[in-house]
């Protein structure tokens, strides 16, 4: 800090106020050859940028209205994300809102009010986003739940679970001293649609480029399969086999067949540890369909020849091979994701899976929920949480009526009298036996949706067909729609209310780190700066609102002493921490997440930080599914045999009919609702398969205003019109037959609309598929569906359907469009309003834009 | 005090772009009185990475290599203006936001373009070393701080001599060292087409048209042969494969890596 602003933002250096031995970090040797999780957290850009982040030009300033919307009178659902806005006051805006709750619970219900918590924000834990308002909305008696389904691993949780169990994620769930076992046992690596230079920046630091170059040391080989060079391939890959987004199903049916054809599987352990490959076997090799699935068969599907293919299956059969991830991609978010999955577990088994450096590891998100057996690297000697301070929405919670989120636009836009059903509570961390339950909206005797209110919201821009869903936010049965958020950004622009939030350097909070690879630490986040505008935290939004509604006491209450917290006899709380408050939250937090038996409270005020030491004895711990390979009886899968299900009996018991996720897995090359590849009918019209990414230099949609990323070369592209547009990497093959040269600005198009982009002509992108990372921000010159968006934000025209039949995940990457290049004066010409919004190449376009009343 | 180095490690580089955004972080809303003035948000790369694209599908690789002031020994602004730019007894030469203001022409006087001109100032402006951090007792700039593989060291010389031994500084006289430059590769894929089959263990021979070096190696169990840091230069290359017909080919890899793609090899 300095002068009142941030001046620096940098690495933690955990050893300023800490020991060697209280840090107690870890070392893995290999040959001679070290790595060393060291005393300083890895950083990525995203964080050190963030100063632009919170200094953004496009902060919403104040309160905000929506001009022609009107509580009393006319409400003008039509022109969201189009109209303008007015300043109001905290007074003003709080007041309209709760009279709006109130107006809607007595007319329709608690449940008309539907509470989306995107989970794509800042992490916080006293003045949390995602969910805020479930709190109070408890408080009042209930609410419709967004029912956020696992968009980062939707592949493994439909399908693979279906296999191998291993819940929550689906990935492989046992991965305890998976690296140790991994450096020291593999031979090779495969990433497959993974990028450890990209995703895990998001989510923590750069430990797994760490690990990428310590694995180059030692010689492990790096494999990479994907359709682009993607940033972790750009330097860590040993070989890249660039494969057509979303058919690596194919290219793994091919390898099983090699294995099966030249006998070179693990017979033993299919008989010891697994049941069912009987029928993999029988469909593999053609004999239920009549078409073995060749490598040749593959390369028609997968653009892989052949004879790579076959040496592929080869190499694998002969080494010692673990599969490596990072979550999304295209491999694991297409449609029909579950059977890559299922695949990739079935060739994992196929060799010995759990056998010595024969695993599929995870690259990030290294302490998820809390449990070694999810994490790969060295173990903590202990755990915390401070989620006894957490005042959003608890994963899993609120599900007595609820929508999944992937579903959203349907249900808005059900016609009056019909039902939306669908199977599964679809919440990320459930287990396998949950996407058998059947549900409906609406449900029996409860109202249809009628509000959002939402915060960090960014649906347009990270789910399933973005146009849909700003079609369905202008349906004249949503009556108001509420945004908390610090920017005036996606889906915030079809707010009724706009409420400023502040960052989390406005805010005092603490929080427990547990993903970064580096040790876990509580960290005292003070309040560095004072809210910029008019800012307030999304906690201090709610109570303002809970204060309106004469319900603060009962609010407080429910964050600092819920049932079962300091509770006397007769049931009232007896304010053991004190009475409720953030800073009495703050330590409720602490104290509950039993850090206090490692320091006490005021000492770790004053530190600032407490990390959690390694084990001494981390190398002891047993690797990953030893308790399995020991004894599958005595400790079984979570499937329903308690074994690698190459045949899923939970599916065939369940969905018999289902023809796109059957009982084995197969290649399902297209279904009545979705029609995504090269060789469909469709893909006459549309040639190019879209891989749209995680972004490299964004957190999904956050981060595109920052300046110091923007002015990177292969952030954005500069247009003739002096706009920076979202990079489209296209192969010179394909640039060439289209007169496209770098630098132009080109439209991606299909039937659900058009986003527009900056060529990038670059060999790292194969021919027959283009390149642009999702999450760019909406610039919507013609919203909706068949629409036009300037900034790029590619998932507005990517399919509004889910996974498959009965797997309602999102589809957000490897989809069809075609391309041509614009002439963006002639565009600017046609929507000069649109084209003439306030704009700086510096960080985009303005909150001020939009603001036409009382600025 | 010994002379401070840089030392960039091409082979450690991820290009995460920490050390570029870092600096801006550090000179960007904030002057230091003495050391620097504000750097504009936006422009001026007092470090910045650079990429390059090497190859074709399918084989492409990546190199990114951070660039920023060499901290020359005779740096051409200390000659034009000795009165505003000044080399401290670590080695860091500093341009005086005071001093140097006014004149503009100093920023076109740096021949590896790290100079960058604050046109509303009329300042030159640079990297410092972030000189001002280490007379605060840091022991490293910003840019170092911030990376998370070793990519970019900072030092004294003698810190990193038995590394250091027998390479030159990236330019003449500077304090900045490159470690992994890239140089060329030579690479492709062997296969048999009639087979349909790639042809593992063929013998691939290179030899350099300007420099006459002969290199070897086996095609690898994707057919794969690569040839890494070689020379910039045409190349003629011989395949030989037990049973099959030996070809020879020439690949020009003066410009750019020589890819030359899959070759087909055919049975006797």
């Amino acid at each position: 800090m300095k002068d009142g602003k941030i001046a620096q933002i940098r690495p933690l250096r955990m050893d300023k106020k800490y020991s060697l031995e209280e840090i107690n970090p870890w070392t893995l040797e290999i040959d001679g050859h070290k790595l060393y999780s060291g005393t300083a957290t890895t950083i990525p850009p995203l964080a050190i940028t963030y100063k632009n982040r919170v200094y953004s030009k496009n902060r919403v300033p104040y309160p905000l209205k929506r001009v022609d919307w009107d509580p009393n009178g006319e409400r003008h659902p039509e022109t969201r994300g189009i109209s303008g806005y007015e300043r109001i006051s905290w007074d003003e805006a709080t007041d309209i809102i709760a009279s709006e709750i109130r107006r809607l619970i007595d007319t329709y219900g608690n449940y008309s009010i539907y509470v989306q918590g995107d989970g794509h924000g800042e992490d916080k834990t006293l003045h949390a986003c995602h969910g805020c308002n479930t709190r109070l909305m408890d408080v009042l008696g209930g609410y419709t739940c967004q029912a956020r389904q696992p968009d980062s691993w939707e592949g493994w949780y439909w399908g693979a679970k279906h296999m191998w169990g291993m819940d929550p994620v689906g990935q492989q769930s046992l991965v305890s001293n998976v690296l140790l076992d991994t450096s020291k046992n593999s031979d090779c690596v495969i990433c497959q649609g993974c990028d450890p230079e990209t995703t895990p920046w998001g989510w923590g630091g750069q430990i797994s480029s760490k690990i990428s170059y310590f694995w180059t040391e030692i010689g492990l080989k790096q494999i990479y399969i994907c359709p682009d060079v993607n940033y972790g391939a750009a330097i860590h890959a040993d070989k890249w086999i660039p494969v057509l987004p979303n058919t690596d199903a194919a290219m793994q049916l091919a390898i099983a067949y090699i294995w099966i054809k030249e006998d070179t599987y693990d017979k033993e352990y299919l008989d010891r540890y697994t049941i069912g490959f009987d029928w993999f076997k029988r469909y593999v090799m053609g004999g239920e369909d009549g078409v073995p699935k060749t490598p040749k068969w593959a390369e028609e599907k997968c653009g892989v020849p052949a004879r790579q293919i076959k040496a592929l299956a080869r190499y694998w059969a002969k080494h010692v091979v673990t599969t490596c991830h990072c979550n999304g991609g295209g491999y694991i978010r297409s449609a029909f994701s579950h059977e890559p999955a299922r695949l990739e577990v079935a060739l994992l088994a196929m060799q010995g899976l759990g056998k010595p450096g024969r695993n599929q590891m995870k690259l990030m998100e290294w302490n998820l929920f809390g449990r070694d057996d999810l994490n790969p690297l060295p173990h903590s000697q202990w755990h915390s949480t401070m989620h006894a301070a957490y005042t959003g929405h608890a994963l899993g919670s609120g599900l007595e009526v609820f929508i999944p989120q992937t579903l959203l636009p349907n249900a808005i836009m059900l016609p009056e009298g019909e039902k939306l059903t669908w199977y599964g509570h679809t919440v990320n961390s459930l287990p396998r036996e949950d996407q058998f339950l059947p549900f409906e909206y609406p449900m029996e005797g409860k109202s249809r949706i009628h509000a959002i209110w939402t915060d960090t919201p960014c649906w347009s821009t990270c789910w399933n067909g973005g146009n849909r869903y700003q079609d369905a936010l202008r349906h004249p049965s949503i009556e108001f729609m509420l945004v908390q958020h610090p920017w005036m950004e996606n889906d915030t622009l079809f707010a009724d209310i706009i409420l400023p939030v502040s960052t989390m350097f406005e805010q005092d909070d603490i929080i427990f780190s547990s993903r970064c690879g580096e040790n876990d630490m509580v960290l005292n986040e003070e309040q560095a700066i004072e809210p910029i505008g008019e800012a307030r935290s999304d906690s201090e939004a709610v109570m303002a609102i809970a204060e309106k509604l004469g319900v603060a006491k009962e609010l407080w209450e429910n964050w600092c002493y819920p049932a079962g917290l300091g509770t006397l006899e007769d049931g009232s709380p007896d304010y053991y921490y004190g009475e409720p408050s953030f800073e009495t939250l703050k330590k409720i937090g602490y104290v509950e997440g039993k850090a206090d038996q490692h320091m006490p409270y005021e000492e770790f005020l004053e530190k600032g930080f407490l990390p959690v030491p390694f084990k001494d004895d981390w190398q002891d711990d047993p690797v990953g599914m030893y308790k399995f390979l020991e004894d599958p009886e005595a400790n079984p899968l979570k499937t329903p045999t308690g074994k690698i299900e190459f045949y899923a009996t939970g599916l065939a018991e369940n969905f018999p009919d289902d023809m796109e996720r059957q009982p084995v897995p197969h290649w399902i090359e297209e279904s009545p609702r979705l029609h995504e590849r090269l060789t469909n009918e469709r893909g006459k019209d549309y040639p190019f398969l879209v891989v749209s990414n995680h972004p490299r230099f964004r957190v999904h949609a956050q981060h595109d205003d920052c300046i110091w990323l923007r002015e990177i070369d292969m952030c954005k592209v500069t247009g003739p019109d002096g706009y920076k547009y979202e990079p489209v990497w296209i192969n010179p093959i394909d640039a060439r037959a289209r007169n496209i040269k770098d630098g132009d600005i080109i439209r991606i198009f299909n039937e659900r609309g058009s986003v527009l982009g900056g060529a990038i002509v670059t060999e790292r992108i194969m021919p027959h598929v283009i390149s642009q990372d999702h999450g760019a921000r909406v610039d919507a010159i013609v919203p909706g569906t068949g629409g036009l968006d300037r900034g790029g934000a590619n998932n507005l025209i990517c399919p509004g359907e889910t996974t498959s039949q009965n797997a309602p995940g999102e589809i957000t990457n490897g989809f069809l469009a075609n391309i041509e290049k614009v002439d963006v004066f002639a565009l600017a010409a046609q929507y000069p309003e649109e084209f003439g919004r306030e704009y700086d190449p510096a960080d985009g376009i303005r909150a001020t834009c939009r603001i036409v009343k009382g600025e | 005090m010994g002379k401070k180095v840089f030392v960039v490690n091409i082979a450690r580089c991820n290009g995460c772009h920490n050390c570029q955004i870092a600096c801006k972080d550090e000179h960007c809303m904030t002057s230091w009185e003495g050391y620097a003035a504000e750097q504009p948000m936006t422009g001026q790369f007092w470090g910045r990475i650079e990429e390059t694209v090497h190859g074709s599908v399918p084989k492409v690789n990546l190199t990114y290599e951070f660039k920023l002031c060499h901290h020359c020994d005779e740096c051409p602004l200390e000659q034009m203006a000795p009165e505003a730019v000044y080399r401290r007894e670590d080695g860091l030469v500093i341009i005086d936001p005071i001093k140097a203001a006014g004149k503009p022409e100093l920023a076109n006087a740096c021949p590896y373009g790290m100079v960058y001109l604050n046109e509303p100032l009329g300042l030159a402006q640079k990297c410092t070393g972030c000189a001002h951090l280490l007379d605060d007792g840091w022991t490293a700039p910003r840019c170092v701080d911030a990376c998370p593989t070793e990519g970019v060291r900072f030092g004294d010389y003698e810190d990193f001599a038995e590394e250091l031994e027998g390479i030159e500084p990236a330019v003449p006289g500077g304090h900045v060292y490159v470690l992994n430059q890239p140089k060329r590769w030579v690479a492709g894929e062997v296969y048999d087409p009639e087979e349909d089959e790639v042809i593992i263990g063929a013998k691939i021979t290179i030899q350099g048209q300007t420099d006459g070096v002969i290199l070897t190696t086996e095609s690898d169990d994707f057919g794969d042969f690569w040839f890494k840091q070689v020379e910039a230069q045409n190349y003629k290359i011989w395949f030989e494969a037990e049973g099959y017909m030996s070809r020879e080919l020439s690949i020009d890899a003066t410009d750019k890596d020589g890819h030359i793609g899959s070759v087909p090899l055919y049975r006797l």
